[in-house]
Parts: C-alpha cells; structure tokens; sequence
C-alpha cells in the first residue's frame, strides 16, 4: 500500500492532498508536512493589506481538517531530502524538523512512496538589503502576517494624511529579478481607492515601481488582447488605468537597497537613483529554500533534485531568447533522476523566463521572473496527483495527465478596490500562459478570444465569489471536488 | 499616446444592473477557459 507525502500545505500541496485522498482508499497513506498550522487564501491578503477583510476570514487550521478526512498533518518543515534512503533505511525519506509548539525542534526521517514537493517559494527578502517587511516603512503583502502589519501602517499613514500630512506612497517590486507584479498591480490599486475611501487621495502621491520593461508585462512579456470592441497591448490597458487613478510609474527599475524612507534602485538605461516615501509595499524576489539532498552513501546530490527550485521535466538548455519555445516547460513536474517525486505549483524550477530577459548597461538583469498563479498551481497539482493515483491503481507509472503552462489558460482576476458597489475589479484572461510564437504567431503567442480583459465592478464580484468558492473547496465542504483549479 | 477611461465607460463599468449581466458573462467566460482543458505541448 502506498504512502504518499506532501511538502507544504499552500494553494498545490492542499489540491494534491485533497484530491489524493478523495481518490485513494484508506489503504493508502496520505500526509501532509508544511510548518503553518492554517491554510491561507492568499489571493485575498491583498483585502487584509487595505484593511478590508480581517485575516481570520481568509485562512483556517488544517489539523482538524486533515484529522476528519484522515490526512496525516506534520507541522514540520522540511530540511532535507534522501531519495534512496540511507544506510540505515532502505525506502527515501525527507528529513523534517517540527515547528508546532510540543515538538519543536524534534526531527523526523519521513519515508515516502510517491512525494510532491509543493513548497512554493521561499520569500526571499534577503536579497535586497534592507527589505525587511514592517521595518524602513517598507511592507509585504505575500502573507497574512505582513498583510496584517501593512494594513497598521497604511492605517496609520491614513491618519496622518488626514492631520493634513503630504506624502508618497511607492508599491510594486522590490528585487531586479522579482515576479508576481500582478499581486502589487491589485495592491495598489486598492491602496489608492482606500485613501479615496478616507477623503485623502488629494494627500498623497502613488508611484509604481517595477522591473517590468513596459507596464502590463507581468513577468508574462505583456499580451495582446481583446478589450471590448477593441485589441489592445495589456501595457496601453494598465496605462489607462494608472491614468485614470492619477497614479505615476517608475519602469525597470532593479530595487536593490532600502533605506529608511528610501528605495535605491539601478533602470535599465543604467541610471542609479532613489525614491523616498512615507508607505511602501514591495514584492521580494522569490527563490528556492536552499535545500540540500543526499544518495544512500550521504554523498550530496542536490543538482539532481535542485536548481534552485526543483528540477522537473523541462528543458533547461541555456539558449537565447529567440530560441525558446513552449515544449522547454513541463508537463509533469516529475524530477528526471527520481521519478517518484514531483514539484507542481510554484515548487520547480521554471526553465527561463517568460519575459524578455535585459540587462542595464553594468550588467545588472532587470526583469521579471516567470510567475506562476493560483490557478496554473492547482492545475499542476492536480495533474501529479491524478498520474501518482494512476500508477497506484495500475501498479506501474503512468504519466497520461499533462499539463504544460504552454497549454493552458489562467484567469488572474485583479482586484482594483474593494465594495459591493463602489468595487472594481481587472479580469485578465490568458491562453496559453507561456506564448506560443509558433501556434500564434500573429497575435504576440496567444490566442486572441481566449485572451481578454475586462474593468469594472463585475471583476470584483467575481473576485469575491472566487474567495468563497475556493475557501469553499479548500474546507473540502460537500462537493468540493466539482469547483474547478 | 495613453488611451483614457471615457465618461461612458466609466458608467457602464460601475453601473449594478449591467455589470450584473457582464458578471454572468465573465463567470461562464472564465469557466470555459478552466474547462477548456490543459495539455502537453511535445509531439511523441
Ligand atoms: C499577495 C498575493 C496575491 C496573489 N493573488 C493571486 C491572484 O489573485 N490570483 C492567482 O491566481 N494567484 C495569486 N497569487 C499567486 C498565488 O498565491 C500562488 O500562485 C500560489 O500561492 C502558489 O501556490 P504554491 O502551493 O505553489 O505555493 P504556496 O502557496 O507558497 O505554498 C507553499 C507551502 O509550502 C510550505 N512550506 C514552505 N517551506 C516548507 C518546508 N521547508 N517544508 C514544508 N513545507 C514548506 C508553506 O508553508 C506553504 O504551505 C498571489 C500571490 C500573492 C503573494
């Protein structure tokens, strides 16, 4: 009987665990390890960062969850991996060190038949001197936690700006090679309607700060796509709306110091300059967890596993720009050395990026990072675990479940403010999420009625049935399995 | 030169009643994308 072990409990980890257990009987052991007792929506941290929403109503504990629905729940994190065991066990195992309050500290060899590394990534504030979410006045949104303390200093900033302080507001990317612009574009168009909300748009200046070479990029090398009656590039719809809400944008721009008050950053025309502001938010680069792995004599194997992420089955030949195509991403997240491991969601290790990589003139790489949604991260997800159900119930592999972000759509509905009606939200469709120059040769890799966007209160209903839909699902409530990824 | 949000459009965008209709729209819009399935992209 077979045991399968899942690494971290976010948007990939959970899809796989409920779909495994939903599918498997009893006979097989499934379990999870992941170091946060809750599990988070985290599209909707975004509402805790402008006070909107409190972050009780976007997360819940797993433990009891898992207990009804016999998941096994280590609240661990996961150090290290030995995919052939070692001298003194025969099966692989993942070394684990618990975080929950009566084992801390306690380590524990995990042995597995099948395991799906769904860590995601680590946030890698590090990398930018400085960047210390809740510190310089600088914040964080990626977790419930830093949205929480972001929402105090917008907060208090908020009451400042209405003792009659001026002030500048900056939000966006905090790293030369950041990704997930989208989840600063939705942040900051809710900052700005929050201060509208409080009567003190007039009090402050808001400015977009980013990598992306053109605004609407999205570490995606922007799209083409239908609005209305009209085609348009994503970067003339995201200029209408900074327009449109008097908001300034600052374009490749590599944060790499942060001071007080004070963003040191390197553009790509090889400028260095500074912005100072009273409130920021910025999106750190994001990187693997550095973790280490060994083969049965303890010898360090970690290139077989790791490239920073996990390795997978793409192509990862160095090769210019002009040269890649849609068939170098993965299909089945299934590392090549052990095939009973595999790495959906944000976990692997993308191939190149999305974006077109650029340089400023010091050599300094100034672009987004391929980003991988909540949708493309549940898609993946499921796709392992319906291929690790396969092979258990024809007892031998199977990998018929495929799933190439260079063939599949992802819908990234942006809020753009929060209210039943004074709400707005940003419906961006794309399909497929890589481009495909080939198949799509005309309309920029995409296609183009499957590509669109869309503005207005609409967006952020259905960004808020969205919330309740997939808390829905991830509470495993009757019939969860009939919401899609 | 940048595009701008006309007046029209802004009323259309906000207005309950027609963005009621352009949620139905999205819904089913953003589920056939979902639902128009995902792949590989290697010939064999
Ligand atoms: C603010 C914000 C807003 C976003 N908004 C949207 C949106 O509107 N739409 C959308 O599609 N996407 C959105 N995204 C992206 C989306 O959240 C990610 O694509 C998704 O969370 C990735 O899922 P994942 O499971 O791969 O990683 P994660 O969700 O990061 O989960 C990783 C899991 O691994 C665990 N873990 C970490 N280290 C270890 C370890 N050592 N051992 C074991 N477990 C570990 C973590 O605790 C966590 O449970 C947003 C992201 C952010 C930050």
């Amino acid at each position: 009987m077979a045991k399968i072990v899942i690494l971290g409990a976010g948007i990939s980890g959970h899809v796989a665990a409920s779909h495994l257990r939903r599918k498997l009987d009893n006979t097989h052991e499934v379990v999870v390890v992941s170091p946060n007792s809750n599990y988070q929506w985290i599209p909707s941290n975004i509402w805790v960062g402008v006070g909107r929403m409190k972050s009780d109503q976007i997360l819940f504990p797993l433990a009891p969850l898992y207990k009804k629905k016999n998941i096994g729940f280590k609240q661990a994190k996961v150090t290290s991996f030995f995919p052939e065991g070692d001298s003194d066990n025969a099966k692989p195992f993942v070394m684990a060190e618990y975080v929950s309050e009566e084992k801390r500290g306690e380590t524990e060899k995990i042995t597995y038949d099948y395991l799906i590394n769904a860590t995601g990534p680590k946030l890698n504030f590090e990398a930018t001197e400085g960047l210390n979410p809740g510190t310089n006045k600088t914040y964080s949104v990626c977790t419930y936690t830093h949205a929480n303390h972001a929402w105090q200093g917008l907060q208090a900033l908020i009451g400042e700006l209405k003792q009659g302080k001026e002030a500048r507001i900056v939000i966006g990317t905090g790293h030369a090679k950041a990704t997930c612009q989208g989840a600063a574009f939705e942040y900051i168009l809710n900052v700005e309607q929050e201060l509208r909300r409080q009567n003190v748009r007039d009090k402050a200046k808001i400015t977009w700060i980013s990598n992306e070479y053109e605004l609407g990029d999205f570490g995606m090398d922007g799209m083409l796509l239908s609005y209305g009656s009209n085609i348009m590039k994503s970067h003339e719809m995201v200029e209408m709306v900074f327009e449109d809400r008097d908001i300034e944008w600052i374009l490749g721009a590599g944060v790499n110091k942060i001071e007080d008050g004070v963003a040191h950053f390197e553009t790509l025309n090889g400028e260095h300059k500074t912005i100072e502001y009273d409130f920021a938010m910025l999106i750190p680069s994001f990187s693997g967890h550095g973790f280490k792995a060994f083969d049965k004599n303890n010898q360090d194997i970690t290139e077989k596993l790791f490239k920073g992420f996990m390795i997978v089955d793409a192509d990862y030949t160095p090769k210019p720009y002009e040269e890649w195509t849609v068939q170098d991403w993965p299909e089945t997240y299934q590392n090549p050395s052990y095939p009973n491991i595999f790495a959906p969601g944000i976990a692997f290790a993308p191939p190149h990026s999305i974006s077109k990589p650029r340089k400023s003139p010091s050599g300094t790489e100034i672009f987004p990072s391929p980003p991988r949604t909540g949708m493309p991260s549940g898609i993946t997800a499921k796709l392992v675990a319906d291929n690790i159900i396969d092979s258990i119930m024809q007892q031998k592999e199977s990998l018929h479940h495929k799933g190439s972000m260079g063939n599949m759509g992802a819908a990234c509905i942006a809020s753009a403010g929060f209210g039943m009606t004074k709400g707005s939200g940003i419906s961006i469709t794309t399909f497929p999420i890589v481009p495909d120059y080939k198949k799509y040769p005309d309309t920029q890799g995409r296609k183009l009625g499957k590509t669109f966007g869309e503005i207005g209160l609409a967006g952020h209903w259905l960004k808020l049935a969205l919330h309740y839909a997939f808390i829905y699902k991830a509470k495993m409530k009757p019939f969860w399995y009939l919401i899609p990824e | 030169m940048t595009r701008r949000i006309s007046n029209f459009k802004r009323f259309v965008m906000m207005n309950p009643i027609i963005q009621f209709f352009r949620f139905l729209y999205l819904s089913i819009k953003v589920l056939l994308i979902v639902a128009g399935g995902h792949g590989g992209t290697r010939k064999i």
